[in-house]
């Protein structure tokens, strides 16, 4: 499944929507459809809050597959070249006084998601997210 | 996402129905702020009900609840859905966020 959205508000519930059908279609677990749906969430809001310097319009792409074994979510953007897996890793132990207040998306991204492959191609930021579907 | 609020004396308990996603998380820090206009002493956000918390969310919830530690006062969250407290365990917010009970 491709859900193509664009840098707009409103868009994002067309994911949730759309990701809500795939996982109830394919009988993924509930865990996997909220890990999923997290790191959708934080990545997307990344693209359309970072991604562009204009304000043009903007497609993020996002595509969805699993197979026996993963859930496969792939987002690509033609915004500025990000890697997000070079994001600093956010130490949890730090108290809340002094916790810096940006870098949780990433985190929640890594920790809920299993795998995490980023590569640049022909302008583009291509996002793979993989979720095992075995606990 | 929806947000109950109930008042006792200057307690005030925020019980949130729904999605804090983006657009919830500005709806939560609406309801704080007025919360703390009105100059509640504790503010407890009741996450039993919400289905998913994102980061936009977490930030809220930092910002006020330092923001009330600091004027001597609290914010705490209270009986966080199984899929809130998972969020809140992997970010560490849940030993110093999470009301004890």
């Amino acid at each position: 499944m491709e859900i193509v959205l664009h840098n707009r508000p409103g868009e994002k519930q067309r994911l949730v929507g759309a990701l809500e059908a795939f996982t109830a279609e394919h009988g993924l677990p509930a865990k996997v459809h909220q890990a999923a749906e997290l790191a959708l969430e934080e990545h997307v809001t990344n693209v359309v809050n970072y991604a562009y310097t204009d304000n043009a319009p903007h497609e993020i792409r996002v595509r969805l597959s699993c197979d026996a074994c993963a859930l496969y979510v792939e987002v690509e953007d033609d915004g500025k070249a990000f890697n997000p897996l070079t994001a600093p890793q956010v130490d949890t132990s730090v108290p809340l006084e002094r916790r810096p207040v940006g870098g949780l998306g990433i985190h929640l991204m890594r920790q809920f998601m299993d795998t995490l492959e980023y590569r640049r191609e022909g302008g583009r930021n291509i996002l793979r997210l993989t979720k095992h579907l075995a606990a | 996402m929806e947000i109950r609020k109930n008042v006792t004396g200057d307690t005030h308990e925020l019980s949130v129905a729904g999605r804090v996603d983006g657009e919830g998380a500005n709806q939560l820090e609406l309801e704080i702020l007025n919360s703390i206009r009105a100059k509640a002493q504790a503010i407890y956000v009741n996450l039993s009900q919400a289905t998913f918390l994102c980061s936009a969310g977490l930030r809220a919830l930092l910002q006020y609840w330092r923001q009330m530690k600091n004027n001597k006062r609290v914010l705490l969250v209270t009986r966080p859905s199984p899929e809130v407290e998972a969020v809140l365990a992997a970010t560490g917010f849940k030993e110093q966020m999470v009301e004890k009970i």
